[in-house]
This record gives C-alpha cells, sequence and structure tokens, in this order.
C-alpha cells in the first residue's frame, strides 16, 4: 500500500466517495466526493501531536471498539496516507489541536467537502465486503455474554499491534482463557439470514485455532463446524497440522451457548454427529466465527455503476466461468470479495486479472464491439414528437439508450451490446439492428416460407443458445423433422413478435420461439423481455382460436441438442396431429388477424426492397432465370 | 431436469403439509442438541436421523423410531433451523403415516375414568394436541357421553389432569393423589420459611441447574411435575393449608413450552391464584409465585429461590 502511494501513476484518493459515473467505456466521467478531513493533506505529516492533546476518547472502530482512539485521529498506524482527520461527531472545538499543530498550520476547521469530475478509461471496483453481526442471533448471546466475541474482535485480540499486544484475554475479567471454542458458520449457510457459504471461514478458524496453540500449547480449542471446506493448494494439509496439533474439530452445529452467571463461563450446547448424541462443554470464551456480507451501499454503487447484483447482494460478473472479473458495462471490473466472498489468493488473483483488463483499455486508441449494434430512425421517434414512451430505454440491459420526451431515443453505440430488444420493443419500428434489420428478416421469412408453408415448422433461434442446441443436434447426428426451418437472431428479445404474426400470416404450419434459459442469457436480461413478449403471444394465439401447439415457446441451452431434436419432432407431431384440410381452412381464418396485427412492419423502410429481393432468392431457387 | 417417477417414502412424507423439504437437511445437528428429549428422557430420540432415516427409505426403522412418537411438537428447534426446516412437521407426517400403517405410540398416555367423566369436555378445550374428545359409550349399563384420548396423540402433559373438575383424568407417577401425598409429607422443626417449588420437567436445561434445587435444605421442597400446565390452583392451595409458607411453581418461558402451551395454561391459573391472595392480604402478598424459565437463563432457578425465601423471611418477622 505504501508503495502504491509512491508510484507516480496511481493518485490515492482517501475518505472519498464515488457518487456519479457517466459516460461508457474510455471515457468514464467520475464524480467524486473529498469528504472534509478538517486537515490539510498536504501539510499533515502524521506526526500525532495533535492527537495527543484532545481531550475526546471514543471507541475505535478499527479495533473492534476493543481500544479508544481520539476525536482527531488515523484509523491505525500503518494508515496510508498518513493524514489525520477530525471526527466531526465527537469533536467539542476546543481547538487544542490547532495549538498543537503550530507552525505547520495543517488543522482548518471551515474546510468543506470538495466535489471533483474526474475523467477515468476503466474503473475496477474493489469495495470489499461487511461483516454479519451475530447479535441477531440471540441462541449464541453475542452482546449479551461478554465473553463471546467475533472473528474480527479475536483477529484484533491476539494481534501484536492490537489493544492487547496480542495478549489474548477474555472480556469478562481480563484473564488468560484456557478453554476455546471456535463455531463456524455464523450467519452463513443459514437460510434465515445467508444462504451462501462464506468461504474463508472455514481456513480462517484453523488459522486463529493453530495460532493460538503454536503461543500456548495447553490451549484447549474446540472448533464446531458443519462441514470443514478446504478446497484450494495446501489447505487440507493445513487442516490435518491442525488435528496433528491436538485442536479439537466437533462435527455438530451448537445451538445454544449458555452463560454461568457466576464465572461467566459458558456451556456450548451442540450434538456431536459423530457420537449422535448432545453434548454440552464448558469455556471460557467462545468466539464466532461470523460470516460475510455485501457491503450496506451494495446497492447505490450497484446503481451508480450501472452494474448488476446477484441474488446474495455481491456485484455480478459477467460470466460465472468465463469472465469472473468483467461486468456487463464494458470497462468496469471486479476484484476481491465485492464479487462474492473469497480468501487472500483468490481476492488477489481477481485485483491482477481486472488490472491487466482495465490496462488493456487504457493502452488501445479503439475499442472494438460486435457491428450488430442498434441504431434510431430519428424521423420515426415519437419521442421526437414530444410524446411519452422510452420501450427502448426499458428493453436496453446495458442502460445504452438515453431516452428523454421531446428528443429522438439515442442510442450510445459504445455501450451497446446488439442484443436487439429495443428493436423488437419499439412499436414504430424506429430503431433498427444493423445485419439484423427487420427488412433483412422479414426476407428470410418469406423466403423459407414461400413453398407449402402449411408444411413447415419456423424457428427462431437465439444465436448464443438456441442456434447453438441446434447445431448440436446436428453435429450430434439427431434425428428431427425435414420440415424445420431456422431464422437466427441474436437473442430472444430480438424475436419480435411482428415475425411471428408474419410467418402465420404467411401460413407456418408451426413457429418455436427459443432462447436461452434465463439465468443463462448472454445479454443479462435479454431472455427476460423475450419471454415477457412470448407469454404475450401465447395467450393472444389462444384467444384467437389457435390450435394448441402451434406456437410453442422453448428455451434451449448450447448443450441441449437433444432437446432441440425433440421440440421439433413434437412439433411435427402437432402439425400432423390436425388434419391438412382443417389446418389450411384455420390460417385461412387467422390470416386477416395477423395481418393486421403485422400491419406495421411494411412500414419498416426499405422492406419493399427486401421482399423484392427473397423473391427473387426463391426464384432462383426453382432454377428459373432471374433478371439481375 | 428429469423426474424420478416411482414414488419414495420421503415423496409420501413430503406430500403431508409440513413434511416439505426435508431434503434440505445437511445433519448440522442444531435440531437434535436443542431439543430436550435426547438430554432428559431418550437417548434414541434423534430428529436428524428420522430424516436420514425417511430420505434412504428406512421405513420400518423410521416407524419404530422413538423420534416418531416422542416429539412433542414444541417446535423449539424450528426457529434455530439453517434450513428452515419444519422439523416437528416433517416427524408429524412420519407419524401420521405410521398410524396409518397401523403402528402404535409407545408412550403411556393419560387415563379417563368413565365413571368420573361427566363429559363436559374442559379436557377437550385444554388439550395443546386434540388428543381427547367425546364420544358416547356404555358405562354401567347405560348410554353416557365421555372423554376419550386419542393415544396416538397425547403426549402426557397433563394439562387436561389438572383441567378435569372431576378429577376422573389420572396420569401415572403424578396423579391427584400422588401430589397431594408428596405436599402433605412432615417437615422437620424448622423456623426457616418452608417453600414447595413445582417445577416443570423441562424448564431447567442444564443438569447444574437439576443440582442446585438438591443443594437446598430439607424445608424447601421440590415436586417435578411434567409442564407447569398440570398444577391445579387447590394444589397450590392445599399447600399452604398445610403449613407451607409460600408456592413456586415454575415453568417454560412463553414460546419455549414442551408441550406448546402449557405454560400458558399455568401461567393463567397460578398468576390469578397469586394475585388473589395478594389482594386478599396485601401484607402477605407473594406468597404464590409463577415464574418462566428460558433455555439461556442458566443459573437463574437460585436467584428466584433466594428471592422468594428472602420475602417469606420477611414476611415471618413481621
Amino acid at each position: 500500500m505504501v508503495d502504491a502511494a509512491r508510484q507516480p501513476n496511481i493518485t490515492v484518493k482517501a475518505y472519498t466517495e464515488v457518487e456519479r459515473v457517466e459516460g461508457f467505456v474510455g471515457n468514464f466521467k467520475v464524480q467524486l466526493r473529498e469528504k472534509s478531513k478538517r486537515v490539510i493533506s498536504s501539510r499533515c505529516n502524521g506526526c500525532g501531536d495533535c492527537s495527543k492533546v484532545c481531550p475526546i476518547e471514543v471507541p475505535n472502530s478499527f479495533e473492534m471498539n476493543l481500544a479508544p482512539r481520539k476525536a482527531i485521529y488515523v484509523p491505525m498506524s500503518q494508515s496510508v496516507p498518513l493524514k489525520y482527520t477530525v471526527d466531526m461527531d465527537a469533536c467539542i472545538h476546543c481547538y487544542k489541536c490547532v495549538e498543537a499543530c503550530g507552525k505547520l498550520n495543517a488543522i482548518d476547521f471551515s474546510m468543506e467537502d470538495k466535489v471533483t469530475w474526474e475523467d477515468a478509461g476503466a474503473i475496477v471496483v474493489a469495495t470489499g465486503y461487511d461483516h454479519f453481526d451475530p447479535s441477531v442471533m440471540s441462541e449464541y448471546g453475542y452482546g449479551r455474554f461478554p465473553n463471546v466475541i467475533t472473528s474480527m474482535e479475536m483477529e484484533r485480540l491476539n494481534n501484536s499491534a492490537g489493544p492487547t499486544a496480542g495478549d489474548l484475554i477474555r472480556p469478562s475479567d481480563l484473564k488468560n482463557p484456557k478453554r476455546l471454542a471456535f463455531i463456524n458458520c455464523v450467519g452463513s449457510r443459514d437460510k434465515r439470514y445467508n444462504p451462501y457459504c462464506s468461504n474463508f471461514c472455514c481456513m480462517y478458524s484453523i488459522k486463529n485455532a493453530v495460532l493460538l496453540k503454536q503461543m500456548d500449547p495447553d490451549l484447549d480449542i474446540s472448533v464446531y463446524y458443519m462441514d470443514i471446506r478446504t478446497p484450494s493448494k495446501g489447505y487440507e494439509e493445513f487442516y490435518d497440522r491442525a488435528r496433528e496439533l491436538g485442536i479439537h474439530f466437533i462435527q455438530g452445529r451448537p445451538s445454544l451457548i449458555t452463560e454461568d452467571p457466576g464465572s461467566k463461563n459458558l456451556f456450548v450446547h451442540s450434538e456431536d454427529v459423530s457420537l449422535g448424541k448432545v453434548i454440552e462443554r464448558e469455556y471460557d470464551m467462545v468466539m464466532l466465527n461470523q460470516a460475510g456480507i455485501p457491503q450496506p451501499d451494495q446497492a447505490t454503487m450497484s446503481s451508480v455503476l450501472n452494474i448488476v447484483q446477484s441474488p446474495g447482494g455481491f456485484f455480478m460478473e459477467y460470466h460465472p466461468k468465463l469472465r469472473p472479473m468483467d461486468t456487463p458495462t464494458d470497462g468496469v471490473f471486479l476484484a476481491g470479495a465485492c464479487q462474492g466472498l473469497k480468501d487472500i489468493p483468490s481476492s488477489v488473483a481477481q485485483g491482477i486479472a481486472a488490472a491487466s483488463r482495465a490496462g488493456r483499455i487504457l493502452h488501445s486508441d479503439k475499442w472494438e464491439i460486435e457491428p450488430t449494434v442498434a441504431s434510431v430512425w430519428e424521423d420515426r421517434c415519437i419521442s421526437a414528437q414530444g410524446k411519452q414512451c422510452g420501450l427502448c430505454a426499458k428493453a436496453c440491459p446495458y442502460g445504452s439508450i438515453n431516452y428523454e420526451v421531446g428528443k429522438a431515443a439515442e442510442v450510445v453505440t459504445a455501450k451497446c451490446h446488439g442484443c436487439g430488444g429495443c428493436v423488437a420493443e419499439c412499436p414504430h419500428n424506429a430503431i433498427t439492428q444493423l445485419h439484423y434489420t427487420d427488412a433483412q428478416l422479414l426476407a428470410q421469412l418469406q423466403a423459407v416460407l414461400a413453398n407449402e408453408p402449411e408444411k413447415k415448422i419456423l424457428a427462431f433461434r437465439c444465436h448464443w443458445c438456441s442456434y447453438g442446441g441446434a447445431d448440436l443436434a446436428g453435429t450430434s447426428h439427431f434425428e428431427y423433422s425435414a420440415k424445420e426451418r431456422g431464422l437466427r437472431v441474436m437473442c430472444s428479445a430480438r424475436m419480435d413478435s411482428d415475425f411471428v404474426y408474419e410467418a402465420f400470416r404467411l401460413g407456418a404450419g408451426a413457429v418455436l420461439y427459443s432462447g436461452c434459459h434465463r439465468q443463462d442469457c448472454h445479454y443479462i436480461t435479454g431472455q427476460i423481455v423475450g419471454a415477457t413478449r412470448a407469454e404475450r403471444l401465447t395467450k393472444t394465439f389462444d384467444k384467437m382460436g389457435m390450435s394448441p401447439g402451434r406456437f410453442r415457446v422453448e428455451w434451449i441451452s448450447a448443450a441441449e441438442g437433444d432437446k432441440y431434436a425433440r421440440v421439433i419432432n413434437e412439433l411435427q407431431k402437432v402439425i400432423d396431429g390436425i388434419p391438412p384440410e382443417k389446418l389450411k381452412e384455420e390460417i385461412e381464418t387467422l390470416r386477416p388477424q395477423m395481418e393486421q396485427r403485422a400491419r406495421r412492419m411494411k412500414e419498416a423502410p426499405r422492406v419493399e426492397e427486401a421482399i423484392e429481393f427473397s423473391k427473387r432468392m426463391v426464384a432462383s431457387m426453382h432454377g428459373e432465370e432471374v433478371a439481375n | 431436469m428429469s423426474h424420478s417417477t416411482t414414488v419414495t417414502f420421503a415423496d409420501k412424507v413430503r406430500a403431508i403439509p409440513g413434511g416439505e423439504h426435508l431434503e434440505m437437511c445437511y445433519s448440522c445437528g442444531t435440531c437434535v442438541s436443542k431439543c430436550m428429549i435426547q438430554q432428559k428422557v431418550e437417548p434414541d430420540y434423534n430428529p436428524r436421523r428420522l430424516i436420514r432415516r425417511v430420505l434412504l427409505d428406512q421405513v420400518e426403522d423410521a416407524f419404530t423410531d422413538p423420534t416418531t412418537w416422542m416429539c412433542s411438537a414444541c417446535d423449539l428447534c424450528f426457529p434455530a433451523c439453517p434450513q428452515k426446516i419444519h422439523i416437528s412437521g416433517v416427524i408429524g407426517a412420519v407419524k401420521q403415516l405410521a398410524v396409518a400403517e397401523g403402528y402404535k405410540s409407545p408412550l403411556e398416555t393419560v387415563k379417563v375414568d368413565d365413571k368420573l367423566c361427566s363429559g363436559c369436555g374442559v379436557c377437550v378445550m385444554v388439550c395443546p394436541y386434540e388428543a381427547p374428545h367425546l364420544v358416547e359409550k356404555k358405562v354401567n349399563g347405560q348410554m353416557d357421553r365421555v372423554s376419550l384420548v386419542d393415544k396416538n396423540r397425547c403426549m402426557r402433559c397433563g394439562t387436561c389432569v389438572a383441567a378435569c373438575p372431576l378429577g376422573a383424568i389420572s396420569r401415572k407417577g403424578v396423579a391427584n393423589p400422588d401430589i397431594v401425598k408428596q405436599i402433605k409429607i412432615k417437615t422437620d422443626r424448622t423456623t426457616s420459611p418452608k417453600l414447595l417449588i413445582f417445577i416443570c420437567d423441562w424448564s431447567l436445561r442444564v443438569d447444574d441447574d437439576l443440582r442446585i434445587l438438591e443443594s437446598y435444605p430439607s424445608n424447601i421442597r421440590v415436586i417435578h411435575i411434567p409442564c407447569s400446565g398440570r398444577i391445579d390452583p387447590q394444589m397450590a392451595m392445599l399447600a399452604l393449608r398445610s403449613g407451607i409458607d409460600g408456592v413456586l411453581v415454575c415453568g417454560c418461558a412463553p414460546g419455549e413450552c414442551h408441550f406448546k402451551r402449557g405454560t400458558n395454561v399455568g401461567s393463567c391459573k397460578i398468576s390469578l391464584l397469586g394475585q388473589m391472595f395478594d389482594q386478599m392480604d396485601p401484607e402477605r402478598g407473594g406468597r404464590v409465585r409463577f415464574i418462566q424459565i428460558g433455555t439461556q437463563d442458566r443459573g437463574r432457578i437460585r436467584n428466584e429461590i433466594d428471592g422468594m425465601l428472602e420475602s417469606l423471611e420477611l414476611m415471618k418477622a413481621r
């Protein structure tokens, strides 16, 4: 940390909050609020004279409130930068510190917060995690029984720089405890509080137990656990060593801690799962190994940075296996426990990975994106005419559409990933997606349904999952109906309802609407946009009186080739199950309704041209002479 | 995802309301140690193991497991379970299946004397388990309405025994005559106040607290009862009449009663009685007390007894 602060290309902005982030990859603008320390950083030399004369003492939160600090303080002696801060909640304005500072004249009580805008090419988020407060678990008595402490308090108590200079004492009578119990999974793997495993606590309690046992081999240490999880290199060996040292590992989650009112000794009630018996053991001190939880302002940060939170509350990575340090917002990267609880080696690895990802942006002049981005026909956008709409902005998972009534919607191309959700959602065909324009897709539709459409199965497949699924069905030689005709779009969000109406208007026998499973969507929430639309379509077709099964919605991943083949075969069965005359009659009855619903698409630019082209394609397929 | 088509024992348990989510159990043992049955009564009692038996299709073992029959559904374990499994619900579901298969509860339950029973139905109202119900039955050659106790439901808390106005219900070991006999034992002549403690079997979790009770001299007499709901106010009055200075009834904390709501029944009766005495004779108030001891109140019983003795001594000195 000291080295980082000395590096000329690194500026450390301590006591500073990120308030707003604007712009996009390579061109971020970040609003910072540098909170007033009441000490001028450039003048303060960290001598500490001010702190010595300060008459106010308050609990030191860095020492887990086990030691006091003054109202003018540094959190710890190794703080970087070593600049003092006035705690204005505690200060009584005696100004003794100003006197003590003397000629340096570093203390300025009139100082105010400084708000600045900084340019940034890339952002690495490393906001860390917080600790679960075990006092809500009344069964463990934290807060009521003085000798029940948390792991962070233990960390300070056996730290040689801590308040007791490393002498482990228990709070009730300041004597050295002889019998210690560590309880794992306090607040984690617990559906009442946090269902997830906190990842590092098993190793953490083993570390603490080994440290203490090495300092005093006479200590009786028991670790209560449900499962000991030691999955990384060398961890299991460390666990072995702990057992060799004579540390007891008791499998069984304690249900209760009781305290002897006289001696303040603690009794841990648990089942020993190996014995199948309830045991009650007496200890001098109990350490609760509390869970890690997201920072209290994690949700605020997630909206400031426009990144998503996973179900546990931590920041969501772009892809859990392949891009664990990226976020869906290009140019914003994650490092450490803010993305998910992890131990030091993993945090370091992720931090370095995120830094090199960020470096890649800083070292290049250009940022390459997929060419399938969206663009707006400004003259068609009703927002420009002063009408409320904003459907495109609502459908965009990346916040790349700036929408404001009175102005045409604007796509920030650098942020757009090309799912096409906005294009399909726009009721006025005012947005188009390069390479997947309405005209192009319409032309394909008309071409594949040119002959005997009532015998065809039209399958809309998303590029990332269902298309891969169909591909796998092919390479794996899974047989499915040859009447299937596939149509690729980037995401199920791009599957415009107009396409489905048009397909049925043209007389398609059956239509499959398929994309990724919800959790697998390549475009974060694109599938949700598509799924909502598909649900609406299913209801509409039901009301119209379409034979059940002719419109089908299935989520098929790239690994589910067998499912793709099965679904297509089932659709074939649906078509075979309806007598041909009846099917034709149904298509004819529904055609006017379909035509009515799909009418707007014909208004999209260049549709005429595309249809003309598609007709020529069909003709050439049939070996007819086509004039250029 | 594929779903199995065969119906397992676990599926049958899951199908009964309350039996859901048992597959989430990861055998942490919280329920086992939160529950007091294994420590106090039955060493083979183990809800975690019963869930395992259900999951592994060990039907016979599950039906004969003491856990199936001894759980009193106090639900101390439910709020403690990190997987939010309603354990007593699962056990209840297994029990329901066992009863359907013809298995019978091994517990010795309360007995109704048909000749004394008037069919008033107080026991039906007071029972936390809906065990007694009124039936038409031939008694002494005549058709009569009497209470009949479902043996598979009764957890033998004795709340009905105390509530029965005719003394028609009895529970082995703590029938009315047994308790009266204990109250009437003559104590040694002593000037210090005589205190009678009715202690619920479940309110003192740890052996240390039970040893505290034994540490007092003979002027402190302790009568063990299955539940504070078992106490009839008449017993307290009988004790006072037979020369005892104070009566302390000790039950579980609200919400921690081993028999769901026995402590509430006891609390209503004895607290009311205590208040009556206090109002009749404020000078000699506090002679009947009801206290509720929680699972974490280790050592509190000593303070309560000492406090009561102190106030009785002051009363005597006046």
